[in-house]
């Protein structure tokens, strides 16, 4: 065989990737969400988070309740974030590492509606249905991490969020992906993983779970958001930081635009699990879609919520976070 | 997920599944290097051979995608086989999994412990 040295490399690529903004797209965008955090602001409702910003070196307009973040702080906060996330399984062959460029899948959470598989019939999804689902996430090879299918209706509504991971954790050995709504809700789910884990610092040491908050569009982070994203970044559990935007509707009619809002919205978010805890980690989320103007509904599944999620998966990217972003 | 994300169904989380297994295979690209170049079994096959039995082949059978659900047969062998679309086959995955897979459970003592957990929250701040 004829002898065939080493190759020097050019630039290593190793896998297929779509070029979904360019670097100076990414520029313009960054600088626009700037802009928009320090001029606009944020809307944000929980006191303790006013106190934060506050502190961290925000203006507040304590009135109206708006926050301006300085360009600074942004950045900031964007480098304190860590750019890789361990989490956890049961079982430790579902242990993973979440980082900007690595490709994984999970489920599209929170449904409400659930189809019986044996009688066909579709009605308001059940605990015991979230269990099921748990254990053919369990099964399914590519799913690498678990989030609520489906939430229970069948257990007290103020609580469900403590019912679903219980659901969760229980069925399946992969990490979770828990959905709780307030502060409480974290601690109970907490406590709960906890006791799977072997207490709170071994949870803290191991996370089996990840949680998720989201603000709401346009550039508003809610109470119950703020509550989530403090006492996520304390406990040491990793937040997924969600803008479910809906252009069109909810922010511009144009994806540049959609993706300043959602960008404000999740770095504004970013700030306050920095401001709660230096180095609290976050993922930076995205359930952004088009709204069909001509039906009124949140399409997901169409061609712009791919390239929303594309856009994202790029800007984190780039800010050195691991994404999350939605398909259905 | 069907309803842009209202509701499950356990058959499309199978075929999910199956898609994101495809989408992998893309994401992980053409390597160009020389063993995968094989410019000289190129050379030793010529035109008129055929690569099937090289040691390449064989080594690297493995490597191109197949599917388990999205069948690749000719029609005749489809129809022969009962001619059963995608959806009925993953709606079969799926009960065969409901039915057989059942994750190792943590303790009786940690279940009960997290079910006191739910059952405290739903007495402190459950309503009516």
């Amino acid at each position: 065989m004829t002898k065939r040295n080493l190759q020097a490399g050019e630039v290593s690529g190793g896998g297929f990737g779509l070029a979904a903004l360019s670097g100076r797209d990414f520029q313009l965008i960054h600088r626009a969400t700037l802009e928009v955090l320090e001029r606009t602001g944020v809307f944000v409702e929980d006191e303790e988070a006013l106190d934060l910003f506050s502190d961290g070196g925000c203006a507040i307009d304590r009135e109206k309740r708006v926050v301006r973040i300085p360009p600074h702080v942004v950045e900031d906060a964007v480098v304190a974030a860590p750019e890789s996330i361990t989490l956890y399984g049961r079982d430790p062959k579902y242990d993973i590492v979440l980082e900007p460029g690595r490709v994984g899948f999970t489920n599209f959470s929170e449904g409400l509606q659930f189809v019986d598989p044996r009688s066909g019939e579709r009605r308001a999804s059940r605990k015991q249905d979230l269990a099921d689902i748990a254990r053919m996430a369990d099964f399914l090879s590519e799913i690498d991490t678990f989030g609520v299918a489906v939430g229970a209706h069948d257990v007290p509504e103020p609580t469900a969020a403590v019912h679903n991971a219980e659901a969760q954790l229980l069925n399946t050995c992969k990490p979770v992906d828990a959905g709780p709504l307030n502060r409480q809700d974290v601690h109970d789910i907490v406590e709960m993983a906890a006791l799977i884990a072997g207490g709170k610092d071994a949870l803290r040491e191991k996370p089996i779970l990840f949680m998720g908050a989201c603000p709401v569009s346009p550039l508003k982070l809610p109470r119950e958001a703020c509550e989530v994203i403090i006492e996520c970044a304390r406990a040491g559990i990793a937040d997924n930081i969600l803008s479910m935007a809906m252009s069109g509707a909810s922010s511009p009619v144009t994806i540049a635009g959609t993706l300043v809002v959602h960008n404000a919205e999740v770095l504004a978010g970013l700030v306050l699990a920095q401001l709660a805890e230096r180095g609290a980690p976050v993922i930076y989320g995205s359930s952004t879609t088009a709204m069909d103007l001509r039906l009124a509904t949140a399409s997901v599944g169409s061609p712009e919520c791919g390239m929303i999620g594309a856009c994202i998966a790029y800007i984190a990217r780039r800010y050195c976070l691991p994404s999350f972003v939605a398909g259905a | 997920m069907t309803e842009s994300g209202v509701t499950f169904d356990c058959a499309q989380f199978v075929l999910d599944n199956e898609m994101a297994r495809m989408v992998k295979h893309v994401v992980r690209g053409v390597p160009v290097n020389d063993e995968t170049l094989l410019v000289d079994d190129i050379h030793a096959v010529g035109p008129f051979e055929d690569y099937l039995s090289l040691d390449s082949t064989l080594a690297r059978m493995r490597e191109p995608s197949t599917s388990l659900l999205f069948d690749r047969r000719v029609r005749e062998d489809w129809e022969a086989d009962g001619g059963r679309d995608v959806y009925v086959r993953a709606h079969e995955k799926a009960l065969e999994i409901l039915d057989s897979h059942h994750p190792e459970p943590v303790t009786a003592d940690v279940a009960a412990r997290m079910s006191a957990v739910s059952a405290r929250a739903d007495a402190e701040r459950g309503g009516d």
